[in-house]
């Protein structure tokens, strides 16, 4: 259920990867060979891309975990799981504020991280042959510094485990994969408006899962294994 | 324009195609774009790739794509393994069996793509007997990857597939941030290494074409567009432009140039497009001389560097050993996969890769903020032994003072006055080239006293000019010369000369009919910074000494006004050299100031000879370092920057050697994971170039209020006032 919720929230949030990362899938650009080719092209880019996502999710799984495992209380699982949910639901509802034009500086922060010097070793790589260029591409654009990547990160490690952490990474990938398959050579660029509403929904079901996410660190244990 | 690969290509000592550093020993070569390049890591062969490649499509990418799919590869073994590390439903023995086998084949091709560089470079180096970093992450690589192999083969329970890929893409990873760390510290000398290759766009009737500088000769005319470095020497025969010359003479400021005016090489056109006639070959400009000079100080190793290196060297061969004994010992106490580990990260944390940049990049730094204030710093190793000099001698004349007599004092004795006195020693004085006649006739011009010339002039070197003007015999110069000629100083006269004199003036005697008619007074002008220089020499604990051949009263005058600790007047240059000898065993070493012409033994005697303002051929010089026209005020700033240079090399190295020390001793122990290891392996190497990099904020100079070049030369050099020359 939750994970349904998260794809969605991924392909929501994708209309926003259409700002920066659509503009590199464009960039990538069709294949002479034919649409087939093109469309390879591109799965062989998100491939590299989700990727990178799982990669990540997985090792802010086992970070998780060993916070959780070195948890101050009695109860260590219990207590630190809490810790972590609190941590993470916090970031997800800052995060999804960002989306509706709170926290500029912020916002200005995590997209300025590094990303000059990774734009301009992209560039190289868009003109290259070969099916290594778009993977080695997408696994780039996967480390670039995105704060909705940031926000599921967050989600992913309060799991506490390396399974689900990648699952929930996977999720992610997988929701943002329509959108960037259509922009990608595929489909055309949507019109800014019906991206800005797109950017909106991203921040909606952001705040709703960075609640979700606070809520179960914040209630009874009871209530919560009801639910 | 892409610059092809720089001439500098000669196989000893020449310069990275990346980073602009020394290559070291065994360079590797690559063929990029058709053209045969030398990079001293595969850091920088992979930098050079990707930065500059954009144009080039097929091969620029081809190392980053290797990097990004190594990568992709490396994910997913680090996935893999982190789910089989993490959770009970994966340790059914059947579906991990099955897993390893999916990471042998997501590894070997890993291996293949990442590993395979340091493979070569350190077979490469084996061949010729050497062992080097490449060797180190080689062996752990492979021997990683080979116990694996085996482990899943054999259906062992544990494999290491993981920290192999994390090793090597982190190692790749290092490579590259170190190698784009050294291109930025190199940023600043990257225009003077320039002109060796610059290519220039002459202007012809059939057309424009571009063509390098060395094959051009005199009379070419060469178009320079906005935005462009002027390549050669010349005029301008057409247009208009602002053009920045901070690289050539400090000038801050731009400086407007039209038609007529001359250009510099190596100085920036600003606004508009220039049409410049050149003036001298392409490779006779001062720019040009520089280029090589700097060439050639970035190819001399410095002494700490060199140690370094020769330290890394054995180094290398000890953590071998090292790695060899641990894995024995460790498989002794327990399993052999854990003993493995433990060499694996022993060999990975030991690389010296922090020790071979700590002392270049530093220098390389300091030369380059050196340069943008127009000091040329002809090697690092000068610029080290800068900042452990206690004496600093001085010499007076051209260095502390302007270089140029001029008229103090027209001081008329009998039968005439100052005017006539100025009118008739000019006239005499019209047609000779010493540097006094010259101060003559320019207070003459001052003065606007009309100057015609004398008849029958003859000239005594060491005494002085006689000859006819107005029909009478006119004579200047020593009194003794005078008193040959039959003129006989007056008791007034000689008074006066003695008070002039112990003033610090030169006196020449001037005399015309039957009497000596009067005195000229010369001095060489002091310049303005000079007690202030040495004042912030003195800050610094420094001994400051002032030498000079000059008389004992001219000497003494300065040498008080500006209150240096010592000073020696009329000194030979055999004087001068023994003074730095007796001075070097009294305090400590010595570095000698002059005006690089005069001063050449002098300079050369010293541990450090620094010239000021001297345009004679760079390369024969005997000065190490080169202040421009009036750049005294520069000095302390230079020893500062030498200093704080020295302490950065300093803190270089005992970081790379602590940190070496302490990570091994936690790896041979067994504490230090090998990814672990990996990961600040890189970051250390990291740390070292943002340390020297820190040095480019050193580019303000410390003193506050100090003037700009051009102004202080103008102070220096001003004429005394007319009412001055006149008075009395």
């Amino acid at each position: 259920m939750e994970f349904l919720l998260i794809a969605l929230a991924g392909f929501a949030g994708s209309f926003h990867c259409l700002g920066m990362c659509g503009g590199l899938a464009c960039a990538l650009g069709g294949d002479p060979r034919g649409r087939r080719a093109t469309v390879l092209r591109h799965l062989t880019y998100n491939t590299g891309r989700v990727t990178t996502y799982v990669f990540l999710g997985a090792l802010a799984g086992a970070l998780g975990g060993a916070i959780i495992h070195h948890g101050p209380s009695a109860e260590p699982l219990v207590a630190g799981q809490r810790i972590l949910s609190i941590a993470a639901g916090t970031l997800m509802l800052i995060m999804g504020a960002q989306f509706f034009g709170y926290f500029r500086a912020l916002h200005r922060a995590t997209i300025g991280l590094g990303g000059k010097g990774v734009v301009v070793s992209l560039k190289s790589l868009l003109a290259a042959p070969g099916p290594g260029a778009p993977l080695a591409f997408g696994v780039v654009n996967g480390f670039l510094p995105c704060p909705l990547v940031y926000a599921f990160l967050a989600k992913a490690a309060a799991t506490g485990a390396v399974a689900p952490a990648a699952l929930t990474m996977l999720c992610f990938g997988l929701g943002t994969l329509p959108a960037m398959l259509f922009t990608g050579g595929v489909g055309r660029l949507l019109a800014p408006l019906w991206r800005r509403r797109g950017v909106r929904l991203a921040g909606g079901f952001l705040l709703a899962l960075g609640t979700l996410t606070l809520l179960r660190g914040l209630l009874p244990w009871t209530l919560h294994s009801m639910h | 324009m892409d610059p092809p690969f720089d001439a500098l290509t000669s196989p000893a000592g020449a310069l990275c195609a990346h980073c602009r550093l020394p290559l070291g020993r065994r360079p590797l070569k690559r063929r990029l774009h058709g053209e045969s390049g030398q990079f001293c890591c595969y850091g920088c062969a992979l930098a050079f790739q990707v930065t500059r490649g954009v144009h080039e499509e097929a091969e620029a990418a081809r190392l980053l794509i290797r990097l990004g799919v190594g990568a992709f590869l490396a994910m997913n073994i680090m996935l893999l393994s982190l789910l089989l590390y993490s959770s009970s439903p994966w340790d059914e023995p059947a579906l991990r069996q099955a897993v390893h086998y999916v990471l042998l084949a997501l590894a070997t091709p890993m291996l293949l793509i990442l590993g395979l560089p340091f493979l070569q470079q350190a077979v490469a180096a084996g061949r010729a007997g050497h062992a080097t970093i490449d060797t180190l992450i080689s062996l752990g690589a492979v021997s990683a990857y080979g116990y694996s192999a085996w482990a899943t083969l054999t259906g062992a329970r544990h494999v290491y597939f993981d920290t192999m890929t994390m090793v090597l893409v982190l190692f790749t990873l290092g490579r590259y941030l170190e190698a784009a760390g050294r291109a930025r510290a190199m940023r600043d000398l990257e225009p003077l290494l320039a002109p060796g290759r610059q290519q220039a766009r002459v202007s012809e009737p059939e057309g424009e074409s571009l063509r390098p500088v060395r094959d051009l000769a005199a009379g070419a005319r060469v178009r320079v567009l906005p935005g462009e470095r002027v390549p050669v020497d010349g005029h301008v025969i057409e247009g208009m432009s602002r053009v920045d010359e901070s690289l050539m003479t400090g000038e801050a400021h731009p400086v407007a140039k039209g038609p007529g005016e001359r250009v510099l090489a190596g100085s920036m056109n600003g606004t508009g497009p220039l049409l410049v006639e050149m003036e001298a070959a392409g490779e006779a400009t001062r720019w040009a001389a520089i280029g090589r000079a700097v060439a050639e100080s970035l190819r001399q190793p410095s002494p700490i560097q060199g140690l370094a290196d020769r330290v890394a060297t054995q180094f290398i061969y000890a953590v071998v050993a090292l790695a060899v004994s641990v894995v024995v010992f460790w498989a002794s106490q327990g399993p052999f996969d854990q003993a493995l580990l433990i060499g694996l990260a022993v060999l990975v944390v030991a690389c010296p890769c922090a020790l071979g940049l700590a002392a270049p990049l530093a220098t390389s730094v300091g030369v380059g903020v050196a340069l943008r204030r127009g000091a040329l710093v002809r090697s690092g190793a000068a610029l080290e032994r800068l900042a452990t000099v206690r004496v600093m001698l001085l010499d007076k004349t051209g260095t502390l003072t302007a270089g140029a007599p001029t008229l103090r004092r027209c001081a008329a004795l009998e039968g005439t006055d100052e005017r006539e006195l100025l009118r008739r020693a000019a006239a005499l004085e019209r047609g000779s080239e010493h540097a006094l006649a010259r101060g003559v006739l320019a207070a003459a011009h001052a003065a606007r006293v009309p100057v015609t010339a004398a008849s029958d002039v003859r000239a005594t070197p060491g005494g002085g000019l006689c000859g006819r003007f107005e029909g009478e015999a006119i004579a200047t110069g020593t009194r003794r010369y005078l008193e040959c000629l039959g003129w006989k100083p007056s008791a007034a006269g000689l008074a006066h000369a003695a008070t002039l004199a112990r003033g610090g003036s030169t006196v020449t005697w001037v005399a015309w009919g039957e009497r000596i008619r009067g005195l000229l007074a010369f001095s060489d002008q002091l310049r303005p910074e000079a007690d202030e220089v040495v004042g912030a020499l003195h800050r610094r604990g420094l001994h400051s000494v002032l030498l000079s051949g000059d008389r004992a009263e001219a000497v003494e005058a300065v040498a008080t006004s500006i209150r240096v600790n010592a000073w020696r007047a009329a000194c030979s240059p055999e004087d001068k050299r023994s003074a730095v000898e007796d001075l070097r065993r009294r305090h400590g070493p010595v570095a000698a100031v002059g005006d690089g012409i005069n001063d050449g033994p002098l300079l050369a005697a010293a541990d450090v000879g620094i010239a000021i303002g001297s345009a004679t051929d760079l390369a024969q010089q005997a000065a190490e370092i080169v202040l421009p026209q009036g750049g005294l005020m520069r000095l302390p700033w230079l020893i500062e920057l030498a200093c704080t240079v020295r302490r950065t090399i300093a803190v270089n190295l005992a970081w790379a050697f602590g940190y070496n020390a302490v990570a091994l001793a936690l790896a041979a122990a067994g504490h230090l994971p090998p990814v672990i290891a990996a990961a600040l392996m890189a970051g250390s190497s990291v740390l070292v170039v943002w340390n020297s990099l820190r040095l480019e904020r050193l580019d303000r100079p410390f003193t506050a209020g100090m003037p700009p070049v051009r102004q202080a030369t103008a102070a220096a050099e001003r004429q005394p006032a007319v009412a001055d020359i006149l008075r009395d």
